[in-house]
């Protein structure tokens, strides 16, 4: 692997840019990623900033249970993102569909819809467990690129 | 033309420019963590986030005039640039200097902002259009203190020349204590060119998703964020250089420590603001210009006829 995509792979580790999508959350998930976001947890830490659009993001973290409603949604904020872009499912519900699952107007988890690059399983999770998965999925990709 | 060329692309030129604005964000945020009581970016955070942005795929909206959208972060990135070479930096010459490059450093930290306006604008989205509206709003607020504001040091030194003013000052340094309101005024003003808190009204990323720069990904964005970088950086030294001209006739070595500490003070004190500050609505912020800033600059320009006409004649 040449040095620049070398540099290119560790920038791509060093600088996640996120953004947040609720996607049929009870909105107990979506707290909880605005837990993680508090000066408390200080993600920029990693290099970790929130942004309001997707074409800025590289991760965008999903919340919840895909509703019927938000599918579409869901599939054109993913289409909007530059590549490369990662997908991780916060939550039960955003993982599998959890305790919506069969529901009339829901679809299931994210992964019916766009592939998921992280499950972060918790009913809610904890902030402590978003960083952990976010700081796996980019170890991950380390070891896969590196 | 071997050492200009030296001069220009490497030191005090492009890649001087490129590596201190760098540092100079990383500065400001680690500066603005601390202050939230959090650890901070690490100090590579700013050079990996322009690589980053680098290597993504730059997506063209559509709908959007793609010639004008690639060429927007250039000219943004080439203007602030080269404003740089007519500030007089740890001496009292400027790398280039003619008379009346004052107001062309300023008109030239102007096109940055009307480049963020074309860029919102030909983006073709709504958030993007609201961004680029309200920039060009907030323009016309703080650009005339600013101005007033710098008119003060010219009207003294007597010269529309940053060099002459540098020169000016460096003899007769006790002047500087009647600029203290505009220095005051340039450092809000900068504020609001820099789009930071509480004048990111124009990016507003609560309201208006990111303003301007909503469509904008990849390189061009990382060329837009240099392009914010760099013109922080020619503020801070057209601020230091304006209203603290001291240490001009050190030795270079020393002269050059005591510009960088000038830098960062300007910078810290931008950071102080933009911590203790949440932002405002536009139309307070533009009662605020009109009814306390341009009447202070205003008074700054009485102060600066006043003590020439009392000392300098
Ligand atoms: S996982 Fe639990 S907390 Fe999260 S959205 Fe589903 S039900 Fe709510």
């Amino acid at each position: 692997m040449s040095i620049i995509s070398k540099m290119v792979n560790w920038a791509r580790l060093k600088s996640p840019w996120i953004i947040h999508f609720n996607t049929g959350a009870c909105n107990a998930c979506d707290i909880e990623i605005v837990d993680a976001l508090t000066p408390r947890y200080d993600i920029e830490r990693f290099g970790i900033l929130l942004k309001g659009t997707p074409r800025h993001a590289d991760v965008m973290i999903c919340s919840g249970a895909v509703t019927n409603q938000i599918e579409d949604r869901l599939k054109r904020v993913y289409e909007q993102m530059p590549e490369p872009r990662f997908v991780v499912a916060v939550g039960t519900c955003a993982s599998s569909g959890g305790v919506f699952n069969g529901c009339y107007n829901v679809k299931g988890g994210i992964d019916t819809v766009i592939p998921v690059n992280a499950y972060i399983p918790g009913c809610p999770v904890r902030p402590e467990a978003i960083i952990d998965g976010v700081v796996k999925l980019l170890a991950s990709l380390e070891e896969k690129e590196g | 033309m071997a050492t200009s060329l030296f001069y220009i692309l490497v030191f005090p030129g492009i890649l001087f420019l490129g590596l201190f604005s760098l540092a100079l964000e990383f500065f400001d945020r680690k500066f603005h963590a601390r202050m939230q009581n959090r650890k901070g970016p690490p100090w590579f955070q700013p050079l990996a986030d322009f690589i980053k942005l680098s290597a993504k795929e730059g997506i063209i909206p559509e709908e959007a005039n793609a010639t004008l959208f690639r060429l927007m972060p250039l000219l943004a990135l080439t203007a602030a640039t080269v404003s740089f070479f007519y500030i007089p930096l740890w001496s009292t010459r400027a790398l280039y200097s003619f008379d009346g490059d004052l107001i062309v450093v300023i008109y030239l930290l102007t096109i940055p902002t009307l480049a963020f306006f074309l860029a919102g604008w030909v983006s073709a989205s709504l958030y993007s259009m609201l961004g680029a509206v309200r920039a060009l709003t907030q323009l016309f607020a703080y650009e005339v203190p600013l101005f007033m504001a710098v008119l003060s040091p010219a009207i003294l030194a007597g010269s529309w020349s940053l060099s002459e003013i540098a020169a000016f000052f460096n003899d007769k340094p006790l002047f500087i204590i009647f600029n203290v309101p505009g220095f005051l005024i340039s450092l809000i003003a900068l504020l609001g060119k820099l789009e930071k808190v509480p004048f990111d009204i124009p990016e507003a990323e609560t309201e208006i998703v990111g303003g301007s720069f909503t469509e904008y990904s990849g390189r061009y964005l990382a060329f837009f964020r240099m392009a914010v970088d760099i013109e922080m950086l020619v503020g801070a030294s057209l601020v230091a250089a304006l209203f603290l001209p001291i240490g001009l006739d050190l030795h270079p070595v020393a002269g050059f420590i005591v510009y960088i500490l000038k830098v960062l003070f300007v910078v810290a004190l931008l950071s102080v603001l933009r911590t203790i500050f949440a932002r405002i609505r536009i139309d307070q912020m533009i009662r605020f210009c009109w009814i306390y800033l341009a009447p202070l600059s205003l008074i700054q320009i009485l102060i600066a006829f006043i003590v020439k006409g009392l000392f300098l004649q």
